[in-house]
């Protein structure tokens, strides 16, 4: 990334398009602002922006269709920002496309962090060249030869715990919806079924994490999902 | 018109019962006539025969008929059978003496027969309308729904008035809406649904026309006594029905000022407790801005750090508003599913992670735990809010213990143990009351909200939130179903492989 990466914030809120300006400035991003839907839409198609950073609440319409309308010819990164009460419309819009979420209010070093992730992830998947082997923490996965080492030994895994695991690292450092897993791990038909993914969840941590209780690797992402946390 | 007009009635054929007692007085005529003798007999014993017919007519037809059959049978006695016959002339002084004294008494017993038999009908209408009343009142009494009340009242009245089809329909009054009940008797005759009601009762109260009574059947005349029960049931129906106006807006008005009240002192608790971080973050920022101050590294951080503290600690206080209005409304609903309890408390405890910070924290939650049927987060809430209440009461630098076990295959118990100050035993109920505070407000933050919340939402899960004085500190304990509708979670078990 030789130039600096554009951001695109639409938010109806004037302090916080403020504040989110002069502070992605200073982190070297280029940033543009839109106040309202439509404008955003339209700011997306005259300048692709790398990456867009979406209110749930706008005047005009829907962050969730917003959300749609943009996925409809795009596939740049999107991170919604939205009160905690609204997470049912979190999940839909993160269902919809959306690639992460933040709650407000948020921490900048958070939102700072999320912006690096989804944009190394939309680099790699431009680049086409995925990588096969997942480093994190003392946990090594190869993809492509299904092997999970830990601290160099293999670790023991049934079919379903494999495949879920490769679901998760493939998409390491994004927010996956509890739907979103089942249906992929599981079938479409079972992503009601949160309990599966519970205990499935519980057992991958046993084998993978330090201390099961105080997960690292396998992130809870509160009422939504969970995130595959790698190396940066 | 009707309304002015409430009961229509038809005058019943007087003249009918004048004729069949003259019809009388000739068939026993008659009837005597065959035993005639041309000797002539003894004319006491028929003027005490005579007797008979007036009996009979008083007591069928009532005082004006006897009467008539009186003076007819005086004349019959006289014209038939007093000699000479077939003229109303008496020879012997004898004879007038005897048909003097048959009228006279003819006419007496006649009276006296008739009186009784009328208030022996009429005692009998009395107890008839007395029970009739009784089963009304007896039936409204107590009732609460208008519907209900409209509905006794249209089935007594079909009963009572022996009619055809029933007509109640009280009018919409403000908020109250329409209500109309139509009942109908089968085993009687059908009546013409275009015809109009035989009589109509308006239910009238003090304060206007509510709706009426319409009544159609086949007897067209009303007796005194039905009209009067008719005018009564009325008045009873009306009775009930602002019975039930006056209690319903006297529990509105209860509620409105029990809201009230709640609104009020939500504002003044929310008020001091939204200036006091606003308060420390408007003197932070100032001071940083400020360039009065060379503010050395340490300082600006604390500061910022300040900032930082209150603002997590005003998100969390609207959050508690939100569900606080939210339990208020009665729009809590739990949005269920399986979720881990270790997964919960680790997320409030990264929530609370600043207020905790003087504390030592020991969570004994284990992710082998049962999955519960829970709002994620709402159970966080119960999380925080507890824990928060626990750093504002214990001493710092004291442990705050948070312990989950299963009590049986149904139930989840989870304390939340402090080393704060105990509570009196008769105020340990009261901690979950709305603003209530053992402590003078003045000495700890918060609303007074928090653990109104928790129970709010604990009970809201179908589980049960109580506080418990320990030997040395506090504990907050609350239940969870493990059954969700009514059954457990088996899938855990037999869907690991392997």
């Amino acid at each position: 990334m030789s130039t600096q990466p554009h951001i695109l914030v639409i938010d109806d809120e004037a302090q916080i398009l403020r504040a989110l300006r002069t502070i992605l400035t200073a982190k070297q991003f280029k940033v543009s602002v839109a106040s309202r839907g439509e404008e955003g839409l339209a700011l997306a198609a005259a300048q692709p922006p790398d990456l867009i950073i979406l209110d749930l609440s706008l005047p005009d319409m829907d962050g969730i269709e917003v959300c749609a309308r943009l996925r409809e010819w795009t596939q740049v990164p999107i991170i919604i920002l939205s009160v905690r009460e609204s997470e049912r419309e979190k999940v839909i819009a993160l269902d919809k496309g959306a690639d992460d979420y933040l709650t407000k209010p948020f921490g900048i070093e958070e939102l700072l962090a999320r912006i690096r992730v989804a944009l190394r992830h939309s680099a790699q998947t431009l680049g086409s060249q995925k990588s096969q082997i997942i480093t994190a923490g003392a946990i090594v996965i190869d993809l492509a030869l299904h092997i999970v080492t830990r601290n160099g030994e293999e670790v023991k895994l049934t079919a379903t715990e494999f495949k879920l695991l490769a679901y998760l690292s493939a998409n390491a450092g994004r927010v996956l919806t509890n739907q979103s897993i089942l249906s992929h791990v599981w079938e479409p038909a079972e992503a009601d079924r949160v309990e599966y993914l519970r205990v499935y969840i519980r057992q991958l941590r046993k084998k993978l994490e330090e201390d099961p209780d105080h997960p690292c690797i396998i992130r809870n992402e509160p009422g939504i999902g969970y995130r595959f946390m790698v190396d940066e | 018109m009707m309304r002015l007009n409430p009961f229509r009635r038809f005058k019943p054929f007087r003249g009918l019962k004048y004729l069949l007692a003259i019809l009388v007085t000739a068939i026993f005529t008659l009837i005597f006539l065959s035993f005639r003798t041309e000797g002539g007999q003894d004319h006491t014993i028929l003027s005490l025969l005579y007797l008979l017919p007036v009996v009979l007519s008083s007591v069928l037809w009532g005082l004006g008929p006897g009467a008539l059959v009186a003076l007819a049978s005086f004349l019959a006695l006289n014209y038939f059978f007093v000699p000479p016959y077939y003229t109303l002339l008496v020879h012997r002084t004898q004879d007038l003496l005897v048909l003097i004294v048959f009228l006279g008494v003819s006419i007496t017993v006649g009276q006296l027969v008739g009186r009784v038999s009328k208030s022996l009908a009429e005692s009998h209408a009395r107890e008839h309308e007395a029970i009739h009343l009784y089963e009304l009142i007896m039936h409204l009494a107590g009732l609460q729904d208008e519907q209900e009340i409209v509905s006794t009242l249209a089935e007594q009245t079909l009963i009572t008035f022996h009619a055809g089809r029933v007509d109640v329909l009280v009018e919409a009054q403000g908020s109250i809406p329409v209500h109309h009940v139509r009942l109908e008797d089968h085993s009687l005759p059908a009546q013409a649904l275009e015809d109009p009601p035989t009589f109509l009762a308006p239910l009238q109260s003090a304060r206007g026309f509510l709706g009426e009574i319409k009544i159609w059947r086949e007897a067209s005349t009303l007796s005194p006594a039905e009209e009067r029960l008719l005018h009564t049931f009325a008045s009873q129906g009306v009775l009930a029905l602002e019975r039930v106006r006056l209690s319903q807006a006297a529990s509105r008005a209860r509620l409105l000022e029990e809201s009230d009240r709640f609104k009020s002192s939500l504002l003044s608790s929310v008020s001091h407790e939204l200036r006091t971080p606003l308060a420390t973050i408007k003197a932070a920022v100032t001071s940083l801005r400020s360039g009065a101050v060379e503010w050395d590294t340490e300082a600006r951080a604390d500061l910022l750090a300040a900032v930082e503290e209150e603002t997590d600690h005003l998100n969390q206080l609207v959050g508690n508003l939100l569900n606080m209005s939210r339990i208020e409304a009665g729009a809590l609903k739990p949005e269920r599913s399986w979720n881990s309890l270790a997964e919960i408390l680790s997320s409030a405890l990264d929530l609370t992670r600043q207020q905790t910070e003087k504390h030592v924290v020991e969570a004994e939650v284990s992710a082998d735990l049962p999955l519960v049927p829970v709002d994620y987060f709402q159970i966080e809430q119960v999380f925080i809010n507890l824990i928060s209440n626990s750093t504002k009461y214990s001493p710092e630098g004291t442990t705050i213990a948070i312990h989950a076990h299963p009590v049986n295959r149904n139930l989840m118990q989870v304390t939340v143990r402090n080393q704060g100050p105990h509570v009196a035993t008769e105020h340990l109920e009261r901690i979950f009351d709305k603003f209530y505070r053992v402590t003078a407000a003045d000495r700890v933050t918060g609303a007074g909200l928090g653990l109104s919340i928790c129970k709010g939402i604990i009970e809201a899960h179908g589980g049960h939130i109580w506080a418990e004085n320990l030997d040395r500190g506090f504990a907050f304990h609350f239940t969870l179903p493990l059954s969700w509708e009514g059954f457990p979670l088996e899938a855990g078990q037999e869907m690991v492989d392997e």
